[in-house]
């Protein structure tokens, strides 16, 4: 209670509580989290809007990504410009998402985005095929790999054209409960 | 742009819980979600600008106030989070061993949580106005009362010997405090309090975590929903990967396998293994419950002799809460090391048969206890009956207790030790999720069965689950490896739910409604000594209201609702009719759905076959004009 905080403005504040899933104790908590990654980049005053952009390197640094094989792909799609490289409101939304609190259609939304690697709303062979690899960290055969692949399109396509859609995965997603609990980073 | 004129116009058109969680729903960037939220606040203020302008200082002032309001709720409720220290723990726990051990720890600080909330009623209405009312305890403490909880505590408010029957009041001809009703309210009202939250759990589970079992076949959730991106270690992530590797090796091969199949020789011999297993796994539970009732009814003998509070005397009361505890925890071990004996054809199905053995072996436990308590002890010629229940209880409790935490010493300490010294080939142990939840579900039912005798007992059960907590991640941490099978967290979770609710609760609902109708209070202890049954007090209270005409609509309830089989009839049978008619409903959903996911691929098809004919034709138009 009480403004205490000198880093946003009680409006940013509102704006951000409205638009994510955090709450302005969690806000504040993540952008100290943020400013960690740069002390020397990142001001304390936020309140002016600064436009400062943290690159890839630092943010696939964090504990809580370091080890994920699919850092490189959750931060390619949470940031502005599609190559990694992270603002605030980039990583505000990033955690937002992840949070335990989105509901499951948005996280199946981000969670398409991520796996479709070429970035053409369709998750096809050769996405599937960089996604088995990266879970499995190359331990298959490319024979092993395509049948995978195989019959992973044969089960979940469902209008026959040999890729993905975002429906197709939404309906995947139905049929896996798990899936609310295991797309969550907790931070 | 006028798709989101629409869109700005909707929202501004919601209440505002409504339209800030349709905002945080939208998939879009934070910049783009800002600028319509700023679009949707202009719009709103001129809308009510435009409509009242009369009125327009009210509305701000109204407005302003309720954005502060929304503010003190929201601090209020973070400071209230943040008593909670469970936040980094759980994150470690989850980053090492991923989200199916994390659930167990989830569910135990859901416990800790009810039983705090148990303890906070039963304490604001019960013990303080005792505390008032309260006779002096001439009885010396000695340390062993800690553990047997008999001695100095039975004249406490620990025990519902203790309690008046009178109307307390401390100033003359002021408000007073009927006790005998705010007893049986109390507990009464609690367990309804129970239900309901149990009931609200179970469907938001059931409805989060939508259990469609025909078409779990799995293969492609496995591979593109079941990446766990809470583990953030870099060992865990490795061992993840090299298990996804395995399992997909073996479910390509399983292919060939699930041809293979069994000669009729070898089939009967299986299920005469599996017979044979089952008829042992019942017979040590039938053994087990026999000693127990043996057990407890030479444990009644030593009370009713005499009351020597000497050392032998106490140790005594002792045998059966340690082999109660000692049976419950090592069959659990015969029973997996049957299960390996069996070789199951599918691996999940090991895992089921051996949990479900374990509810049968806890639930007769608990069954022929309960069966002693209200048939042998209640009829027994014991000063006070239900005090002695609520001992007997209070023993089991910290008994159980304290064998849950040798278990943890024993099951995975030792474990470690040979794991990693004498035989190196088994490597860590593994954390038993089944097995530890049942024990807490275990435990839970004996302190509801304990409430009605003891109302203080979930402060005890708060402080051991606590404990239990703490040992339980630290024995994890040093320990155990994290699983190695994919573990079904969502469904088991509801699973576990499911549990608590139907055997346990209703369980333990059946035994205080025969409790407090059928039998007869102790006619020297406790709140409803002389009368007939607990439940005269309410019949009582209720034929004193009806001197009164402002109450009269209380009687009336009471008498055509509460007590009438006719309106419990009515209310069975609409239940019932509305389930018959949702469940009409959910088939007759599923029909269509099969039905438009047949028309997703005519569609396509249809457009395949339109695209190939346009090319034709354009080929052969181009094809003659060529010169």
């Amino acid at each position: 209670m009480g403004n205490k905080q000198t880093v946003f403005t009680a409006e940013q504040l509102d704006a951000y509580q409205d638009c994510t899933f955090f709450t302005r104790k969690e806000i504040l908590r993540l952008f100290h989290r943020y400013r960690d990654l740069a002390p020397q980049l990142v001001p304390l005053d936020y309140t002016d809007r600064p436009a400062v952009t943290l690159p890839y390197e630092l943010i696939g640094s964090m504990p809580e990504l370091k080890d994920n094989p699919f850092r490189q792909r959750i931060a390619e799609v949470f940031s502005a410009d599609g190559d990694g490289n992270m603002t605030l409101d980039d990583f505000l939304d990033m955690f937002s998402v992840l949070s335990e609190m989105a509901p499951r259609d948005l996280k199946a939304y981000y969670a398409f985005k991520i796996y479709d690697f070429n970035n053409d709303d369709y998750i096809c062979k050769s996405d599937l095929e960089k996604t088995v690899n990266k879970l499995t960290r190359n331990e298959l055969t490319p024979e092993e790999v395509r049948l995978v692949c195989e019959k992973v399109i044969y089960e979940a396509d469902a209008d026959n054209d040999g890729k993905l859609s975002l429906e197709d995965f939404q309906r995947m997603i139905v049929r896996a409960p798990d899936f609310l609990s295991t797309f969550h980073i907790r931070i | 742009f006028f798709a989101e004129e629409k869109l700005v116009a909707s929202l501004a058109s919601m209440s505002t819980s409504e339209r800030i969680k349709a905002i945080q729903k939208m998939p879009e960037t934070m910049k783009k979600k800002r600028e319509i939220r700023n679009k949707v606040l202009k719009e709103i203020t001129k809308k009510s600008r435009h409509h009242c302008t009369q009125l327009s200082c009210c509305t701000e002032c109204l407005q302003g106030a309720v954005v502060r309001f929304r503010r003190f709720g929201n601090s209020l409720s973070e400071h209230f989070h943040q008593l909670w220290l469970w936040h980094r723990v759980l994150k470690i726990i989850g980053a090492e061993f991923g989200t199916s051990v994390l659930s167990y720890f989830i569910f135990l600080k859901w416990l800790i949580t009810l039983n705090i909330f148990s303890f906070l009623i039963n304490f604001g209405f019960l013990a303080v106005p005792q505390f008032v009312a309260a006779e002096p305890n001439d009885l010396s403490f000695k340390g062993l009362e800690l553990i047997t909880g008999a001695g100095y505590f039975q004249q406490t408010v620990l025990y519902y010997g203790f309690y008046t029957n009178a109307t307390i009041s401390k100033i003359e001809n002021g408000p007073s405090y009927h006790m005998q009703l705010a007893y049986i309210f109390t507990v009464g009202i609690y367990f309804v309090i129970c239900f309901l939250i149990l009931l609200f759990s179970m469907a938001k589970s059931f409805w989060r975590n939508f259990i469609n079992p025909q078409t779990y076949s799995g293969n492609a959730s496995k591979l593109l929903c079941t990446w766990d991106f809470n583990i953030t270690s870099e060992e865990a992530v490795k061992l993840k990967q090299k298990n996804l590797s395995t399992q997909i090796k073996e479910d390509l091969a399983e292919v060939s396998r699930e041809v293979l199949s069994y000669s009729v020789r070898e089939r009967v011999v299986r299920i005469g293994i599996h017979l044979v297993s089952w008829v042992a796994s019942l017979g040590t539970a039938v053994a087990a419950c026999a000693g127990v009732y043996f057990l407890s009814i030479n444990n009644l003998k030593l009370f009713v002799k005499g009351r020597k509070n000497d050392l032998e005397t106490q140790a005594a009361m002792l045998v059966l809460p340690i082999v109660t505890s000692l049976l419950n925890t090592s069959i659990p071990f015969f029973y997996s090391w049957l299960g390996h004996l069996e070789r199951f054809q599918i691996p999940g199905q090991q895992i089921y048969v051996t949990i479900i053995r374990n509810i049968t072996l806890k639930i007769s436990i608990v069954g022929i206890l309960c069966y002693y308590w209200l048939n042998v002890v209640a009829a027994s010629e014991s000063q006070c009956w239900e005090t002695l229940i609520g001992q007997d209880v209070y023993r089991l409790v910290l008994v159980d207790f304290i064998f849950c935490l040798l278990g943890s010493f024993f099951g995975e300490f030792l474990q470690r030790i040979i794991g990693t010294t004498v035989c190196v080939s088994r490597g860590l142990p593994e954390f038993d999720i089944g097995r530890n939840v049942l024990d807490l579900i275990y435990a839970q039912t004996l302190t509801w069965i304990g409430i009605l005798f003891s109302p203080l007992l979930p402060a005890i059960q708060m402080i051991s689950f606590s404990i239990v907590f703490y040992v339980k991640m630290v024995s994890l941490r040093m320990n155990c490896q994290p699983p190695r099978k994919v573990w079904r967290t969502a469904q088991m979770t509801t699973y576990f739910i499911l549990l608590l609710f139907f055997p346990s609760f209703v369980g333990v609902l059946s035994v205080v409604g025969v409790t407090v109708w059928r039998l007869k209070p102790s006619e020297e202890c406790g709140p409803f000594r002389g009368l007939p049954s607990m439940y005269a007090a309410v019949a009582e209270w209720v034929k004193t209201l009806e001197t009164y005409t402002a109450s009269k609509w209380v009687v009336w309830i009471y008498h055509n609702l509460i007590t009438s089989e006719l309106f419990f009839f009515i209310l069975s049978a609409l239940v019932l009719i509305i389930t018959y008619l949702y469940w009409q409903i959910k088939e007759g959903r599923k029909t269509m759905t099969k039905f438009l996911r047949k028309q997703i691929i005519n569609v396509r098809n249809d457009k395949m076959f339109l695209l190939k004919q346009l090319r034709e034709l354009q080929r052969a138009k181009h094809s003659p004009s060529a010169p």
